[in-house]
């Protein structure tokens, strides 16, 4: 062998299948084969057509549908579903489906944006606090861990007394306490990554920190990153509609599903069910499908790395 | 172990400065100054001057802190003016119970779980394990509202096996009719149980397949005593660790149940504290509440270290 | 009537897609006070067959045909509550990881007693001290107090030693040890097959040892039977085996040692390909694919196990000396050609690299708030050595030594507590500057490229980062460099787009071999390279190390523990011991003429692929237990365990000294020959005593006479 290689010297190159590697297909892009487990969950394939079919439900019903929802009409309040009103009308006589549609949009939105906002700080905490190590990790995690002992609820309900009930602080309130958890798995992946072969060989190469953190750490816990934003978003859908519905969230107009439960909830012996029902139904199968979702993700980044 | 025990009760000590610390900063995050928040909206101009010197407003943060903590060490969290008592009697009334409910539904979710968890794990696949993964997932999942106002709307309006409950004013009242606690605790229970037994299921999944278990029936030990003599002890000693970090969920879940079916612990004094605007009370809640949890987590990993030999003897 | 007898044996593991034929008809006997050996490479079947035994296949396994019989009882069709009465009671089994196959909260002496009270039905007191018995039994020191110890308070051999007392509690006729050594030093090592020997003999037990290891298996094995894909493919007692391999894959298989390649100095033999997927296995031979003796008859018909005579019978249609090798080559790549060439040979130039008073220390820390420092684990202490332009230089010694310390301390990835590593004029332990500059020349090669590799990279990807880190040409250059090291490596260069996982053990070693070459290094630190990998895979790496440097002039500081690798590769050998460098020379002198006692004591106890050697073998080999690091003893640290010591080895350290001219050092003061050549002087005054505070409890001492 010489450094020049002249094509009639060389003997004819094994082909991979004599050495063991798979076929001559091209290799499936990691992606995809994450893509395949996850479409094999079929629970989470009917959770993420749900949420689309839901999400174009209350973003675009109200392009055709027309009910309103913050006209009061005096004369049709407390009507139960029928022409005119597929859901009824609630004490104001308000049109509930188009309440339904508007509350639908802002769960989403909130939940969607303060879950994000959970994942983005919670994920460079965790990461500097796990790759940094030493003293700055400690006190970065006591400090962390002071926050996590005091349970949520009591948090949200005292900022939200603080700085109000509109829809954006709502957003920051709730983004901005959510990120606790995810900071703990993402420093623990930081903290494995770190002591791995790869990144000693990185290092022993010349590579250095942020080098380091941006390209085998990051990629190394995507996994965890994409699967907790997914149960962030759930959660903050959870936390929203439970303060709503102690009435201590979003509060009228904004109204989101949380909040028509807190007034529906109030005419329950009355049996005005179509106050109710919806919206808790509704409730409950966004969140369980964002919860089947992440789990199903977390099974797709995980087999990515084995052979199948 | 001792050094464990010192190093771990310091660091939970750290922990709970830092809660107050984060809950001073919290007060001062209030519109209007601290003081106006405390004193709440019904205080008089003359009130809120006299409670202004005597916190020492003049006085750099610091020292402002040094002396609210030592009076929250005391018991002294102020005064409630729109309720004419003391913040710290008002939140003692009210801790009982909230830690009956609390405590209640943790043992009933621990003694539950255990058994489930255990048979799904055995179990892994079959229509069973499937069907408790489903039910779990539902109830940790959809709002512990929810949860209670079905079970509520359920049992109580439509089948009317339960009466509705008059408000339990005391613990007293919590004792002598069980049937009153029997709702909020079981939804309590539910919404918590369902964590708890998927760790077990998955802990004792690890368990199955480590080397030891193979030894163990390689010496001829039958399947049950490596279930429960080898796996389901080792599983069951991380599970601590994971009550004491379900602490403050479940001490946030009390806070709703409380709402729903109207019992007077803390959790519906803090929200209705919160309706009214008193800042005060809902602050000296959330303080107690976090206080609690540290201490209940210190507690979890004392009884873990105790356990695990290879903490206890290093 | 043999105790244990396996008939046509057949399993299989239902995966969810497919089903792994494990066993393929496997039918071995065993007789009452004999030792079975079971070799072969990985997936060749011998740890399914010991499960099958036991009936402890995994998930979705389980026996399909055959007959497994214990005194003519059949084993297969006992229920699963009456097969528990059999496990641990006739037969007891011990595994490969005494770390993990212990139950790290529970007390040993309650492991050991909980199988007494299973199958004696015996008192809690009664059973503890039948536990204390057998730990006794199995040499176990301080029995009593070791009963009550968790596994993570023992060392290895401890805990392997707690292992057997477990399945020997209750004296069965049969004990199944699976790869009981792989996992331990080699001193060891043969601690506890010496042991496992002479428990064999008191209780007159039947022995079936299953490892992959010739050497181990040569020493301790009565017959053997050699496994490939499923089958036993040959079947004989040990010296016939080893005198004349009759199927080809043992002679193969003897061909790619590396002790063979070492004497001959010719290249190794490797096999080429890979063993068959068992979920699809082939028809006819199933090593006919990589057989040098292939015929078609071998791939369309199967062999049978037979032969002339019933005492040695192999499967093979044209075993050795039957026919001449065929002329028709299979295709190979480059490094995998045939054994007789010779070596390429590179010339040994100037000094490159010279280590001087390395010490490392790592700090130990307690203390409840504060973390004070209490103690130091001295992990490098005072080593000196130089290693040459184009040589390699091996550095062999047993865990704890500091042998890998010292190669992360040359790449750079810890910070030496104090010395001097002097390279290009620069002392790389103080010039943090120099050591950016000069990465590019000092390399590391790992144990475990699998680990090494970030999962989520192409290979292609992998390859590239050191030439991105260090700004290395443009992009055309840099895909044109990892074409060409894939090409070096032998691997095709299609391969580039795949992940890590996707390639086998060995292949990834090569790629681990290309990254470290990237940069063009002048010296690669290669930290257990081959260790994880199969023999014959093991011979494919090796070749390519050697011819690499021939073609580069690299020099390689090769650290194993492995003497017989080292060798063969080796133009020096340094021996190491708890931090310190105790000898260090050419490598014949070293191998055929030690100086240091632990160099001989390491000597000895590797196993050799010979029998006859093995037997031959009178010296017990190295007692007692590694000292700990922390505290490591005063004067000469071996001396705890050497059976020369005086109380002069207490007092003052041995400096390292030459002996002859030819380069060999060695830090002794009763070595085993002086410098001439001649064995030392016999010492015949017994030890005198040492300090007890120095000596470990546990330890034991040699005996009096032992002396050069």
């Amino acid at each position: 062998m010489t450094a020049t290689l002249e094509d009639d010297v060389l003997p004819p190159e094994p082909t991979a299948v004599e050495l063991g590697l798979d076929s001559a297909e091209k290799p499936r892009s990691m992606f995809r084969r994450g893509w395949e487990v996850f479409a094999e969950n079929r629970l989470a394939l009917v959770s993420l057509i749900f949420l689309v079919v839901f999400c174009l439900f209350c973003y675009l019903g109200p392009v055709f549908y027309h009910g309103d929802a913050f006209v009061s009409n005096l004369d049709a309040v407390d009507l139960p579903p029928g022409a005119g009103h597929p859901l009824g009308t609630d004490p104001n006589g308000e049109d509930v489906l188009a309440q339904f549609m508007h509350g639908g949009q802002i769960s989403v939105n909130v939940g969607v944006l303060s879950g994000l906002i959970s994942a983005v700080i919670g994920t460079l905490y965790g990461a500097v606090a796990g790759y940094l190590g030493g003293w700055v990790d400690a006190l970065m995690m006591r400090a962390m861990d002071a926050m996590l002992s005091i349970p949520l609820i009591f948090l949200l309900i005292y900022l939200g007394m603080v700085y109000g009930h509109s829809t954006t602080l709502m957003v920051l309130v709730i983004g901005f306490t959510g990120w606790f958890s995810i900071t703990r798995l993402i420093r623990g992946e930081a903290m494995s990554i770190k002591v791995r072969d790869y990144v000693a060989a990185a290092r022993m190469m010349g590579g250095r920190g942020p080098r380091v953190i941006w390209k085998h750490i990051l990629p190394n816990s995507i996994g965890t990153t994409v699967v907790n934003t997914t149960f962030s978003i759930a959660g903050a859908i959870f936390y929203l509609s439970t303060l709503s519905f102690i009435g201590l969230g979003l509060q009228a107009p904004n109204v989101d599903l949380g909040a028509i439960l807190n007034t529906g909830t109030e005419y329950v012996d009355q049996g005005y069910w179509w106050l109710i029902y919806p919206a808790a139904v509704a409730i409950i199968l966004v969140i369980l499908a964002f919860n089947v979702i992440g789990d199903a993700l977390r099974d797709a980044f995980e087999t990515r790395l084995q052979k199948r | 172990m001792t050094a464990y025990l010192i190093r771990r009760s310091l660091q939970a000590l750290v922990t709970v400065f830092l809660v107050t610390i984060f809950a001073f900063l919290l007060l001062h995050l209030l519109p209007g100054g601290a003081v106006r928040g405390l004193a709440g909206p019904k205080a008089t101009p003359l009130q809120v001057k006299l409670l202004a010197h005597e916190m020492g407003l003049d006085q750099p943060l610091p020292v402002q802190y040094i002396k609210w903590l030592g009076n929250v060490l005391q018991g002294d969290f102020g005064y409630d003016y729109t309720n004419s008592q003391s913040v710290g009697s008002e939140i003692a009334g009210t801790l009982g119970q909230s830690a009956y409910i609390v405590g209640l539904s943790l043992v009933l979710a621990i003694v539950i779980s255990i058994p489930v968890g255990l048979l799904q794990a055995v179990r892994r696949n079959t229509f069973l394990d499937h069907t408790m993964t489903v039910v779990s997932f539902v109830l940790w999942g959809v709002p512990t509202f929810l949860i209670a106002f079905l079970l509520q709307d359920l049992f109580e309006d439509q089948l009317r096996w339960i009466a509705p409950n008059n408000e339990i004013a005391s613990f007293h009242d919590a004792f002598s009719s069980p049937a009153s606690i029997l709702l909020p605790v079981a939804t309590l229970t539910l919404t918590t149980f369902a964590s708890y037994s998927r760790y077990v299921r998955s802990a004792v999944l690890d368990e199955l397949t480590q080397e030891y278990v193979r030894t163990a029936i390689a010496k001829g030990a039958s399947r049950r005593r490596m279930l429960y003599g080898h796996v389901l002890r080792n599983a069951m000693i991380p599970m601590i660790t994971l009550i004491g970090l379900s602490l403050p969920t479940l001490v946030g879940g009390a806070v709703i149940i409380e709402n729903v079916f109207n019992i007077d612990g803390i959790g519906m004094l803090t929200t209705s504290a919160a309706l009214q605007n008193n800042f005060g009370v809902t602050l000296a809640a959330t303080l107690i509440a976090g206080a609690l949890t540290v201490i209940g987590s210190l507690i979890a990993d004392l009884s873990y270290a105790a356990l695990d030999p290879r903490v206890r003897l290093d | 009537m043999p105790l244990l007898e396996l008939k046509d044996v057949r399993t299989e593991i239902r995966l969810k897609r497919s089903t792994v034929h494990a066993l393929d008809g496997v039918s071995l006997t065993v007789e009452a006070g004999q030792t079975l050996g079971v070799v072969g490479e990985s997936g060749c079947g011998k740890t399914m067959t010991a499960m099958s035994i036991m009936q402890l296949l995994p998930n979705g396994g389980s026996v399909t045909g055959g007959e497994i019989l214990l005194d003519g009882r059949n084993l297969l069709e006992l229920s699963e509550a009456e097969m528990a009465k059999v496990r641990g009671n006739d037969i007891g089994m011990i595994f490969q990881d005494p770390m993990t196959s212990l139950n790290p909260t529970m007390t040993i002496g309650r492991q050991i007693s909980e199988s007494v009270r299973i199958h004696r039905h015996a008192g809690k007191t009664e059973a503890h001290e039948r536990a204390v018995e057998v730990l006794s039994l199995v040499g176990m020191p301080s029995p009593e107090r070791r009963a009550l110890d968790y596994p993570h308070q023992l060392s290895g051999g401890m805990r392997q030693r707690a292992m057997i007392a477990m399945a020997l509690a209750n004296e069965p006729k049969l004990l199944i040890a699976d790869e009981p050594t792989t996992a331990l030093d080699v001193t060891v090592q043969k601690q506890i097959l010496e042991l496992i020997d002479g428990l064999k003999e008191r209780l007159g037990m039947a022995v079936i040892l299953v490892t992959h290891d010739l050497g181990v298996i040569a020493g301790s094995a009565d017959k053997i039977a050699v496994m490939y894909a499923g089958r036993v493919v040959e079947n004989t007692n040990t010296e016939a085996l080893y005198v004349n391999p009759r199927h080809p894959y043992t002679e193969a298989l003897f061909d790619s040692l590396p002790e063979r390649g070492a004497e001959a100095d010719t290249k190794l033999y490797s096999i080429p390909g890979l063993p068959p997927d068992l979920t699809n296995p082939p028809t006819g031979c199933r090593f006919a694919a990589r057989c040098r003796y292939a015929r078609d008859t071998c791939r369309e018909q199967d062999p049978q196990l037979d032969g002339e005579t019933s005492e040695h019978r192999y499967a093979c249609f044209f075993p050795v000396g039957a026919v001449e090798k065929s002329a028709k080559e299979i295709p190979v790549t480059l490094s995998e050609a045939t054994s007789s060439e010779e070596l390429p040979q590179t010339s040994i130039g100037a000094p490159l690299l010279t280590v001087q008073n390395l010490v490392k220390e790592y700090p130990i820390t307690a203390g409840s708030i504060l973390r004070r420092k209490v103690g130091a684990v001295s992990a490098v202490s005072d080593v000196s050595f130089t290693i040459y332009e184009g040589e390699t230089l091996g550095l062999v010694g047993e865990s704890g030594c500091g042998k890998t310390t010292i190669g992360k301390l040359i790449v750079g990835l810890e910070d030496a507590t104090s010395g001097q590593i002097d390279y290009a004029d620069t002392d790389l332990a103080k010039d943090k500057g120099a050591r950016d500059r000069y990465r590019k020349q000092i390399q590391l090669m790992f144990q475990d490229s699998y680990a090494a590799m970030n999962p989520r990279m192409r290979v292609r990807s992998v390859l590239r980062e050191p030439l991105d880190i260090q700004h290395v040409g443009d992009k055309a250059s840099r895909d044109k460099r990892i074409n060409e090291l894939f090409d070096q490596v032998g691997l095709p260069r299609t391969a580039l787009e795949r992940y890590p996982h996707e390639f086998s053990g060995g292949q990834r070693q090569r790629v681990g071999l290309a990254r470290a070459l990237t940069l063009a290094p002048k010296l690669i630190v290669a930290d257990e390279p081959v260790s994880a990998l199969d023999v014959s895979i093991q011979s494919q790496v090796l070749n390519l190390m050697k011819e690499l440097q021939a073609e580069f002039n690299l020099s390689y500081l090769f650290i194993s523990h492995d003497l017989s690798v080292v060798r063969y590769l080796s133009d020096r050998i340094g021996v190491m011991y708890l931090g310190k460098l105790v000898e260090i020379g050419p490598a014949e002198s070293v191998y055929a003429n030690p100086v240091h006692h632990y160099t001989k004591g390491l000597l000895d106890t590797i196993p050799v692929a010979d029998p006859a050697v093995e037997r031959a073998k009178e010296d017990k080999g190295i007692e007692g237990e590694l000292p700990s690091a922390i505290d490591p003893p005063s004067g000469c640290r071996f001396r705890t365990r050497c059976p020369a010591a005086q109380s002069l080895c207490a007092e003052q350290e041995p400096p390292l000294v030459p002996f002859g001219t030819n380069g060999h050092l060695a830090a002794c003061h009763f070595p085993l020959r002086t410098a001439e050549g001649a064995p030392a002087p016999a010492v015949t005054l017994p030890n005198p005593t040492i300090p007890p505070a120095t000596v470990p409890a546990e330890d034991t001492k040699a005996d009096a006479d032992a002396g050069a």
